[in-house]
């Protein structure tokens, strides 16, 4: 099965949707999809943070996307090193997304298919 | 693929309405369409996205079913995929 990586670095809406988008496209073709969520990116994940973020004309709304790639099969991954930086822990964090570092997602990166970056 | 004509005849098993609704949402909708008929069953999707006038094909190729074509209403496409597996 072919794997794609994505890389979210960002809570601005324009890079923070883009993943779910492809994500979830990714799925419908049968892919394996990691979504690795690090530094502002960690507030998709973050409890009530999705909610909040917001882009006009996508077609579900961010909490809609993260049900519907998790639905999927889709791993979460929130990345500890950023924890510090960005001042999150793992309990605010949403269920279903699991902690790793650095060595996970370039081990995932280095056996994906397709690894993308917002 | 068939011709027009004879798809405009086709009865589809489902049809499935994702007018008004961005890129991915007939795609999700396609994929969730396509399990609720049986192999050999056809779904029709509803879409106003022009871009998944070429996505369902590149779809339906990649999971082994079978485009078989579109028609073209009044601001909307309807797309016709056949369960193949």
């Amino acid at each position: 099965m072919a794997k794609m990586v994505v890389f979210c670095g960002s809570d601005e809406p324009q890079k923070a949707f883009p993943p779910f988008m492809l994500g979830s496209g990714a799925l419908a073709l049968d892919m394996e999809l990691v979504l690795f969520f690090t530094m502002d990116g960690l507030n998709i994940v973050r409890k009530g943070g999705a909610a909040v973020i917001k882009l006009d004309g996508a077609a579900m709304t961010l909490p809609q996307f993260i049900d519907t790639v998790k639905q999927g099969g889709a791993r979460l991954i929130a990345c500890s090193a950023a924890f510090p930086i960005v001042e999150c822990q793992e309990e605010d964090l949403i269920d279903g997304v699991e902690c790793s570092g650095v060595a996970t997602f370039v081990a995932e990166a280095e056996e994906a298919d397709v690894v993308l970056t917002f | 693929m068939i011709a027009v004509e004879e798809l405009a005849k086709l009865i589809p098993d489902k049809e499935v309405d994702a007018r008004g609704v961005a890129c991915p949402g007939p795609l999700l909708e396609a994929k969730r369409g396509i399990t609720t008929v049986p192999v050999g069953g056809v779904i029709s999707i509803l879409s106003s996205d022009v871009s998944t006038n070429n996505d369902l094909p590149r779809w339906a190729a990649k999971m082994g079913h079978e485009y078989l074509g579109t028609i073209t209403e009044a601001g909307f496409w309807r797309i016709f995929v056949k369960r193949a597996k």
